[in-house]
């Protein structure tokens, strides 16, 4: 249990299951990237969520500070795995981190600085890049009718994406840079998303309290995205459960 | 549904707020102490008040049995202090009884062992169930050292892995903490004090089986093969700890007990043994059969009865 909850401390959650090399890349890439943002006082917590063999401390390696595990028997959802991790450890700042995300050296500095710029910027995403170095993540929006929710610019190459810094009314929770002030107002990651989109659940709820959600897009950091779920495909049933919530209740700033 | 979590403790400190930690949700929780000398009873103080005191004893199952009486809550959980359970143990063990909790006495809860830094997969050491979670009065342990007890009434339900409750073991640290455990056990073991029954072969059966069963490379490596030679060295030191023991002494007879015992355990047998390795529920179903035919201990049925 973290006692005293420092200004600029910061908890990383990674949900993690069955990628136990990955893990190792993303915690590797992790350190790098906190070493550039100095300012934080990282307190990094592994969801091992129900890998086959369980993940031991020693096996993770830790440069600076010491990686705290939490275990579950059974796979919890991506919502449950975080909302255990930040009751136990509670900071100033949250980063909601995939295992198959590999952080460029200074996205972590970057998300931070747009959230210290504008004091109602609740939670700061990031540039995610594909293996093949197209876009996977900058920044949601949301197209007419039963379209829904998308990844902007995705499958596009890098190089030919504005690297402006956007804002937007969601980001994707792969890597979700969130104060502490917003976490609380919204209790949380919401349970009832149990395949999937709770992370552009947790945006809109948030822009409802009145935090705004911004991209950080000056760096490429690695999503090896398919990897985890064994398919890039959307859940269908995350899709239905999403739009019966939240249909109408959005702005329309995307394609027809 | 209430909950008693019972703790056995001797000089735990290492290990100790790990495991109540993973407990601190249950109704009650009372901490079985064995005179220890270090800060064991002041971790303890700071999740229960219920810290009772016991002498120390060679074997550890002999007081499980004493202590369950303790518990005040219908339902109890028996806990080891270098185990621990995994973060959604409550809602886990929750669902358990509101599914099973009428239908069933007790649960087989497969447990991940890790030995010298490596969490066992292999043959002998995963699922490896225990018998850890039950309705008050339906288990007797007998006096021994980490042996499963009895289901009285036959009704265990066995957790199928992978998606399950566990129970997460920190046994041993290196081989040679194994191996000074192993003898540990061995001498403090209770054996038949009969001369007449002594056969030292049938020791020497169980090295061969032992050797056999427990190798198994495929999923735990080179330390398979370590353990599975320290557990057949445990069962032959078991037979001549035994042999000591007794009075008259009866002959020994080894060099002939050698080859004979080797013949003693036919291939098949070792592997309908490796093959029973996960399915170790095959006894308790027997069990259980056994109970609702009738075969089992009419006595203990009027004892459930009352």
């Amino acid at each position: 249990m973290v006692d005293t909850v420092s200004a600029l401390g910061l908890t990383i959650v990674i949900p993690t299951k069955d990628l136990a090399g990955m893990l190792q890349y993303c915690l590797e890439h992790l350190q790098r990237a906190l070493k550039v943002a100095s300012q934080f006082e990282p307190c990094v917590v592994v969801v091992d969520n129900a890998t086959e063999i369980p993940l031991l401390e020693k096996d993770l390696p830790s440069s600076s500070s010491p990686v705290h595990l939490i275990r579950f028997d059974i796979p919890a959802s991506f919502a449950e795995a975080n909302n255990t991790a930040i009751r136990r450890y509670p900071n100033a700042y949250y980063l909601l981190l995939n295992n198959n995300v590999l952080l460029a050296e200074s996205a972590l500095a970057d998300m931070q600085r747009l959230l210290e710029e504008s004091p109602n910027a609740g939670l700061c995403g990031t540039r995610l890049i594909s293996p093949d170095g197209t876009i996977q993540h900058a920044g949601i929006v949301f197209g007419p009718g039963d379209i829904g929710p998308y990844h902007v610019s995705r499958g596009q190459p890098s190089a030919l994406v504005s690297r402006l810094n956007g804002e937007f009314q969601a980001v994707t929770g792969a890597c979700l840079l969130i104060r502490q002030s917003a976490w609380d107002d919204l209790g949380g990651l919401s349970g009832e998303f149990a395949f999937g989109l709770d992370d552009i659940d947790f945006c809109l709820r948030a822009r409802q309290k009145g935090w705004r959600v911004c991209c950080s897009c000056r760096t490429d950091s690695l999503h090896c995205e398919s990897m985890t779920r064994g398919s890039d495909k959307p859940d269908k049933r995350a899709r239905r459960v999403f739009m019966n919530t939240w249909r109408g209740r959005y702005a329309i700033d995307g394609q027809g | 549904m209430k909950l008693s979590c019972i703790i056995h403790t001797r000089n735990s400190d290492e290990t100790l707020d790990k495991a109540l930690d993973s407990v601190a949700w249950a109704d009650e929780i009372i901490v079985v102490d064995m005179e220890s000398t270090d800060s064991t009873r002041a971790i303890a103080a700071k999740y229960t008040q219920r810290i009772l005191s016991t002498p120390i004893v060679p074997r550890v199952d002999g007081i499980r049995q004493q202590f369950l009486a303790e518990a005040r809550h219908d339902w109890i959980f028996v806990l080891d202090s270098d185990e621990y359970l995994a973060a959604d143990a409550q809602a886990n063990v929750t669902t358990l009884l509101e599914q099973y909790g009428t239908r069933y006495d007790a649960f087989a809860i497969p447990r991940f062992n890790s030995i010298a830094g490596q969490i066992m997969r292999g043959s002998g050491w995963y699922p490896a169930p225990q018998i850890r979670l039950f309705r008050k009065g339906t288990v007797r342990w007998p006096d021994a050292n980490h042996q499963l007890p009895e289901v009285i009434t036959g009704r265990l339900l066995e957790l199928e892995p992978p998606a399950c409750l566990h129970i997460h073991h920190r046994n041993y640290e290196d081989l040679r903490h194994f191996i000074r455990k192993q003898l540990d056990y061995a001498l403090n073991d209770r054996y038949e004090p009969d001369p007449a029954t002594f056969d030292f072969s049938s020791y020497i059966a169980r090295a061969y089986q032992n050797l056999a069963t427990h190798q198994d490379t495929k999923h735990d490596g080179d330390l398979s093969h370590a353990l599975a030679t320290v557990m057949a060295w445990d069962a032959v030191m078991r037979g001549l700890i035994h042999w000591d023991s007794l009075s008259p002494k009866p002959p020994l007879a080894m060099l002939t007990g050698l080859p004979v015992a080797a013949g003693n355990v036919p291939l098949w047998r070792i592997r309908f043994k490796k093959w029973l390795g996960s399915r170790r529920s095959t006894r308790f179903v027997l069990h259980s059969v056994m109970y609702r035919m009738g075969w089992l201990s009419r006595g203990v049925r009027k004892t459930l009865s009352r």
